[in-house]
């Protein structure tokens, strides 16, 4: 086995290797077991015959027992050295991307944890390529990750395209094998097999599910970093937790209240229907939602509409139908006809398309409005329904349109929602955004 | 909070005016209802011999082949969730999901009939990266005998990975154990795997077995 595959790494081998050390992959604290390699608790229940403890939490990524020991070579950044900037990206930021570009890059070399607030389609990749160069020049080990796999598997040619430097992409069932380069795009689960790796981490999406939700993962980001290094989070919609830690200084952040056209966001309207639950187990819709669709319908204006759960999807398209109208087409995240129904919307074959918060970030729709039927859901977070309002006016020549929320109360997530964009608006005013 | 052992969803056990009168303690399922409901079990019409899962009652193609009269009894179609079971419970090792299976084999043990139960054995290799037998796993309290053992040498490769033709070119595996001669003549014996595809398994312990004297030999299978 080649040296260079355990460099910063921690993986259960069979044998040990020259140079490694390892540590038992599970460790007795206090009469329990802890694994070394995702640090969530075994259950007592969780044992193998004979009474070998084994760890169901990370078992994706392969079984570890007491048995097992998990080897490590610290990362010793050995990559070719660069003379001149990797960056080949010949794209031109606006002077607000420029701005920020500038002021992340202060930050990275600053090695100073930061933040950057850009709001739905702000371009923020791109704002990023500036200090990931200048990382990467200096010698550093960086990784690009993201608790979704699409945004991974959509980076990683713009990547490649962007930076010339060699770069791994890793997530479960990747079909090209690990190997040590100075780049790497993964997802946040394959950061569990890394120990003390990366100099710089940059975490896409960061209040994606499921980071947001799980200790594990962001355990996982914690120990891949070198304890010398820093990470930048990249969102649109910070969770309370960042948000905090903005006001306690812990962490730097850069806005960028704009997007990309100068316009600014569309605001979040709600509608407040009667209990619209009730109503569909009738197969009825809010009046407000169906003369809405009907005016959608009659002008051609192509329509996302958003319900809580996926088994809402067929009884809403239901309800449409039964309202004399087009029922559009229905995607959800185990939809084996997914991507084809997705690309059918974007080619304009279909007008409208029902869907759940799969469809509320990473996907651009030209001239879109978007529609959230029973927005007090607690299925849609404060995040998910910024997100979803970011959907519309995304294009230069659309930047407007209708987010509308129809909802039987106004509760704090709606509530924190506007607020969010209200306030990004208002940054985004001082720097002379537009109404669209 | 209880959780589900498959999905990991929480589980939260049902109250009933039964539960609060008799003052039992509140039990969650180890499973939830969601997963309960993704197992459906084999139906008529099956094939006689295999119980494979037919839209007619008579002997299927595959056991026309085999020729004989070969008995096997199956609790649940081989389908995408069988498949996904297996896969986290047998190739990822994880040994706590016995439980989801547990109480259909209880069940479908009570209505066999049968005087010694010998579970398909696993091989040493497998013992050491595995780390138990899949198939006693879902055994509770029921008394089995391990009277075959398998030999490394002769599985190379995992059943799983060969096709239905390299399959049937296994060569015989399994070896009786010294007290087997003892334990088998004259016995009714029921074997237990995990998965019935082609039948070349069950066939190569059988014929062992019916060399140590059992009188008869018919199988259980989790899946067909």
């Amino acid at each position: 086995m080649d040296k260079s595959q355990l460099f910063g790494r921690r993986l259960p081998l069979t044998q040990a290797p020259a140079g490694g050390h390892n540590i038992p992959a599970l460790r007795q604290v206090n009469g329990r077991w802890q694994c070394q390699r995702c640090h969530q608790w075994v259950g007592p229940t969780d044992q193998l015959p004979h009474g070998i403890p084994y760890c169901r939490h990370c078992l994706n990524l392969g079984r570890l027992t007491t048995h097992t020991k998990l080897y490590t070579i610290p990362e010793p950044n050995q990559f070719a050295t660069l003379t001149s900037s990797p960056l080949r990206w010949q794209g031109q930021l606006s002077p607000q991307q420029e701005t920020a570009a500038q002021a992340v890059l202060r930050h990275t070399q600053a090695k100073r944890d930061q933040l950057l607030w850009a709001v739905t389609g702000a371009g923020k990749t791109e704002i990023g390529f500036p200090a990931l160069a200048w990382a990467l020049q200096q010698g550093w080990r960086v990784a690009w990750t993201s608790p979704r796999v699409d945004v991974c598997l959509e980076l990683a040619p713009r990547l490649a395209q962007a930076i010339a430097v060699p770069q791994t992409v890793l997530y479960g069932g990747q079909p090209v094998p690990y190997a040590y380069c100075p780049l790497t795009i993964c997802t946040t689960h394959q950061l569990l097999r890394f120990e003390a790796a990366f100099d710089w981490l940059i975490v896409d999406e960061v209040d994606a599910f499921p980071l947001a939700t799980s200790p594990l993962l962001q355990l996982a980001i914690q120990r891949a970093q070198k304890p010398t290094g820093s990470h930048l989070y990249l969102t649109a919609t910070p969770g309370q937790d960042l948000q905090r830690q903005i006001r306690r200084h812990q962490l730097a952040v850069t806005y960028l209240p704009l997007r990309y056209h100068g316009y600014l966001l569309p605001p979040l309207r709600v509608k407040l229907v009667g209990d619209w639950r009730r109503q569909l187990d009738q197969r009825r819709l809010p009046g407000k939602l169906i003369r809405q669709v009907r005016r959608y319908q009659q002008t051609h204006q192509r329509y996302l509409l958003f319900v809580p759960h996926v088994q809402d999807l067929a009884r809403v398209q239901a309800a449409l139908q039964h309202a004399g109208l087009a029922g559009g087409v229905t995607v959800h995240a185990a939809d084996p006809k997914r991507q084809a129904k997705v690309q059918a919307f974007r080619d304009h074959h279909v007008n409208g398309l029902l869907t759940t918060t799969i469809l509320e970030r990473g996907v651009t729709f030209p001239a879109v409005c978007v529609l959230i039927l029973g927005g007090d859901d607690p299925v849609f977070a404060t995040s998910a329904l910024v997100q979803i309002a970011g959907r519309v006016g995304r294009q230069r020549d659309h930047p407007g349109g209708d987010v509308l929320c129809y909802a039987t109360s106004q509760p704090r997530t709606i509530q924190r929602a506007q607020a969010m964009i209200n306030a990004l608006n208002r940054r985004g005013r001082r720097l002379g955004g537009r109404r669209p | 909070m209880m959780t589900c052992v498959w999905c990991g969803r929480a589980v939260t056990p049902s109250v009933t005016l039964a539960t609060l009168w008799h003052w039992q303690p509140l039990v969650a399922p180890e499973v939830c209802a969601a997963c309960r409901a993704r197992l459906r079990p084999l139906h008529a019409p099956q094939c006689p011999r295999c119980a494979r899962q037919q839209t007619t009652a008579q002997v299927c193609h595959d056991c026309a082949r085999w020729g004989d009269a070969w008995v096997n009894h199956a609790i649940f179609p081989y389908d995408a969730t069988l498949k996904a079971y297996m896969q986290q419970y047998k190739f990822q090792g994880d040994y706590r999901l016995r439980v989801v299976m547990q109480p259909y084999l209880r069940q479908a043990l009570a209505q066999e009939t049968y005087d010694l139960l010998v579970p398909i054995p696993v091989t040493a290799g497998t013992w050491l990266t595995r780390g138990f037998n899949q198939v006693t796993g879902w055994l509770t309290d029921q008394p089995f005998q391990q009277v075959l053992t398998v030999d490394d040498a002769h599985k190379p490769r995992p059943q799983s990975s060969k096709t239905r033709q390299e399959r049937l070119r296994t060569p015989q595996p399994f070896q009786l154990t010294p007290n087997a001669t003892k334990i088998l003549p004259n016995q009714h014996v029921l074997l237990l795997d995990d998965v019935y595809t082609t039948g070349r398994t069950l066939r190569h312990a059988a014929a062992q077995i019916y060399l140590g004297g059992a009188k008869a030999v018919t199988s259980l299978t989790l899946a067909r």
